[in-house]
């Protein structure tokens, strides 16, 4: 082993145990048809367990929902943590205060927050439902048709800081010139932040976008503390899916396959990002 | 890099993958005894020594379980009981991986009635019909016999009742009196009064139509008052019939124009406080919710309600049983432990202390009937363990709940008419249970 392969070998041997052996064992219960229930090694079931993955119309309908949630969540926190942050560079005093107290949702551990809504959204108990009654206005917030977008609005309350944070990071490295000469040249406030701010802070978007969409993919404790995946199945996010088939019905084997499938599905959307922005960056 | 050197290292790489891929299969499964075996002691002696881990769910049964155990140590002054608590969803998964394990991890633990038959079949739990035969006055046929039945799978008996679950319908006396209705003894009655005990901002009933177990505990009974069954006389799944048809369309149209507005993804909890804040008059839950009703505690109604059990006389029954795991190290000392809690005497001071009834004796106990709850609860108690069933009797049971509590949760929320959910559940059940 030359001295070069040396250096690096701790680091290789930490990725092969802290997340080789992870994912290796997950694919070798993948391929087998392990339930929690059985003694003995597991049988050998080969590609069967993908099969029944990809044909299965429940494991797809979940990841359409978690696709749905996702897609809301991120934009409803793109849209509102910039208004935030760019509300926020431009404040001149109690900075400090104002920021910790709007980053105080991301402490806050996600079942306690769903839970919280849980009793908060309750329409006999909760304050939201008492304060919209007193205005005439009767709001079923999880029923049919609205509890995914509850959901997503949870998400929304709790990870909105976490996107001003990174969105205000950005926006402070900006460098000054180019807002400055684009004000010179009598442009208005809208034209800099589309035409100036935001393209300067393109990567900073898209390592924000791509870190909430990665995190809100993993939604499950929301739904575990308030909806149980109903109304019918209209909350069941894969994460909630997956684990009750591997957890709940004992089928480790099945609920691996379907979290490859999913690995897969994400790092194959990644790649295609990553590429697109540095076909940009070179054009 | 030379053609040598390659060589060299191919049969390297052979003996690292052939390691990492034994250990990757050793991980699954591979834990504990291939056959479980029942060292059959029943009596065991005072002298035993040894420390007895429980794992146990964090609710208040568990607590009237360590408070008596003290008293255990009397007899039995070597034993140590180490119990540790969990939420439900933790100690299921910390259980099954438990039962894995070549090394034990428990020594005793307490099995819902879904898990039992699969608990059983994986040979995880040890079967104890020669402890229970040998142990002397020990009795078990005072157990309440459908609670026995939960325990036993195939003829064998893998555990004990350590509590039960049977629902009953909980009430206010004072809103039904105002209302002037009497306690609802037909499933038409049971809407009907819904229904009537609606005013302003009070509902009739608290219900608890989340998806999922909560629908599917509370609808079974509405499909017992309606004449249904879960499982035909030949044990296979019937919830595509005329009774299970009639009993959703009651429980719907109770849940749209009797209980709570905007409910549809309520459990206990919501419908608890509902009922114990005077916001509805009454709800089907667990009998023994009657006491935490009534408890100074809970509110300004506190001794106004009453229980009573399902209209049509049948309701649905959930058990825990105490199992010793068949990689326990320490059964003998667990056993001890578990018969000496459901032995006759002491189940008399646990339920005096507010647990669950397991035995028929205890609710004809004078001092159990005098006591703080009362003789009339008791009694009513009785009369729900005499005529109650689970929801499931088969394998893969909480996968069966969970499918056809999907099912039910659709019809209640409009997406799925009552027929096609019908349809859907049986399908689903059928298709999980065979």
């Amino acid at each position: 082993m030359t001295f070069k392969h040396g250096m690096v070998a701790p680091l290789v041997a930490l990725f092969l145990g802290v997340v080789g052996f992870p994912l290796g064992y997950a694919f070798y219960l993948s391929i087998t048809g392990y339930r929690l229930t059985e003694r003995g090694t597991p049988n050998m079931v080969g590609a069967k367990n993908y099969l029944a993955t990809l044909q299965d119309g429940a494991f797809w309908h979940a990841f359409g929902t978690t696709a749905l949630f996702v897609c809301v969540a991120v934009s409803l926190e793109l849209v509102i943590g910039l208004a935030i942050a760019l509300a926020l560079q431009k404040q001149r005093w109690a900075r400090d205060v104002t920021r910790s107290m709007l980053l105080a949702p991301m402490f806050i551990t996600p079942i306690a927050v769903g839970l919280i809504f849980r009793f908060l959204l309750n329409d006999q108990i909760g304050a939201i439902p008492t304060m919209l009654h007193g205005i005439g206005v009767d709001y079923d917030f999880f029923g049919p048709g609205r509890a995914l977008f509850t959901l997503a609005v949870i998400d929304v309350w709790q990870w909105t800081p976490f996107m001003v944070l990174l969105l205000l990071a950005g926006l402070e490295s900006i460098p000054r010139e180019p807002l400055e000469a684009a004000r010179v040249d009598g442009a208005g406030g809208w034209y800099v932040l589309r035409r100036v701010t935001l393209p300067l802070l393109a990567p900073v978007l898209v390592v924000a976008i791509l870190l909430r969409c990665l995190d809100a993919m993993k939604v499950f404790e929301y739904v575990f503390a308030t909806t149980r995946g109903g109304p019918g199945t209209e909350t069941e996010t894969l994460q909630y899916f997956v684990y009750q088939t591997g957890i709940q019905f004992f089928r480790l084997g099945s609920a691996s396959s379907m979290a490859f499938v999913v690995l897969l599905l994400v790092l194959t959307i990644i790649v295609i990002v990553f590429r697109r922005l540095e076909r940009a960056k070179q054009s | 890099m030379t053609t040598t050197t390659r060589r060299r290292r191919r049969p390297l790489i052979v003996v690292a993958l052939a390691i990492v891929a034994l250990v990757v299969a050793a991980c699954a499964g591979g834990g504990g005894p291939a056959q479980p075996e029942s060292t059959g002691v029943g009596n065991v002696p005072k002298d035993t020594s040894g420390t007895v881990r429980i794992l146990m769910e964090n609710v208040p049964d568990t607590d009237v379980v360590k408070s008596l155990v003290p008293e255990f140590n009397k007899d039995y002054p070597n034993v140590k009981i180490d119990i540790e608590t969990l939420t439900y969803d933790q100690m299921r998964d910390k259980l099954v991986s438990s039962f894995q394990s070549s090394s034990p991890t428990y020594d005793l633990v307490i099995v819902d009635n879904p898990w039992m038959v699969d608990f059983a079949n994986a040979k995880f739990l040890q079967p104890l019909d020669a402890r229970v035969k040998d142990t002397t006055d020990y009795d078990p046929q005072d157990f309440f016999p459908a609670l026995n039945e939960i325990a036993t799978v195939d003829g064998v008996r893998y555990g004990v009742p350590f509590y039960n679950y049977a629902l009953g319908y909980l009430y206010n006396t004072d809103d039904l009196a105002q209302a002037r209705q009497q306690v609802p003894t037909t499933l038409d009655q049971l809407v009907a009064t819904s229904k009537a005990l609606k005013t302003g901002n009070r509902a009739g009933i608290a219900m608890q139509p989340q998806r999922g177990y909560k629908i599917f505990e509370e609808w079974g009974n509405w499909l017992f008052a309606a004449g249904g069954s879960i499982y035909d006389a030949n044990g296979k799944v019937s919830l595509d019939t005329p009774q299970a048809k009639q009993a959703l369309n009651a429980y719907i149209d109770t849940y749209r124009t009797a209980a709570p507005p905007n409910s549809l993804n309520w459990a206990f909890d919501e419908a608890f406080r509902s009922v114990s804040g005077g916001q509805a008059a009454s709800m089907i839950s667990y009998n023994w919710n009657l006491p935490a009703l009534n408890d100074p505690s809970s509110g300004p109604l506190a001794g106004k309600f009453k229980l009573a059990p399902i209209p049509g006389g049948k309701q649905v029954l959930g058990s825990w049983s105490w199992a010793i795991p068949a990689n326990s190290g320490a059964s003998d000392a667990g056993w001890a432990f578990a018969s000496w809690i459901t032995a006759k005497p002491h189940d008399v001071e646990r339920t005096e202390k507010g647990g669950a009834a397991i035995r028929q004796s205890t609710l004809e106990n004078p001092a159990v009937l005098g006591g703080k709850y009362g003789a009339d609860y008791y009694n009513t108690v009785k009369e729900i363990l005499a005529n109650s069933s689970p929801l499931s009797q088969g394998a893969s049971g909480e996968e069966m709940i969970q499918a056809v509590g999907t099912e039910l949760n659709e019809a209640v929320a409009g997406t799925k008419s009552v027929d096609d959910a019908l349809a859907a559940a049986q399908s689903a059940a059928a298709k999980i249970q065979g």
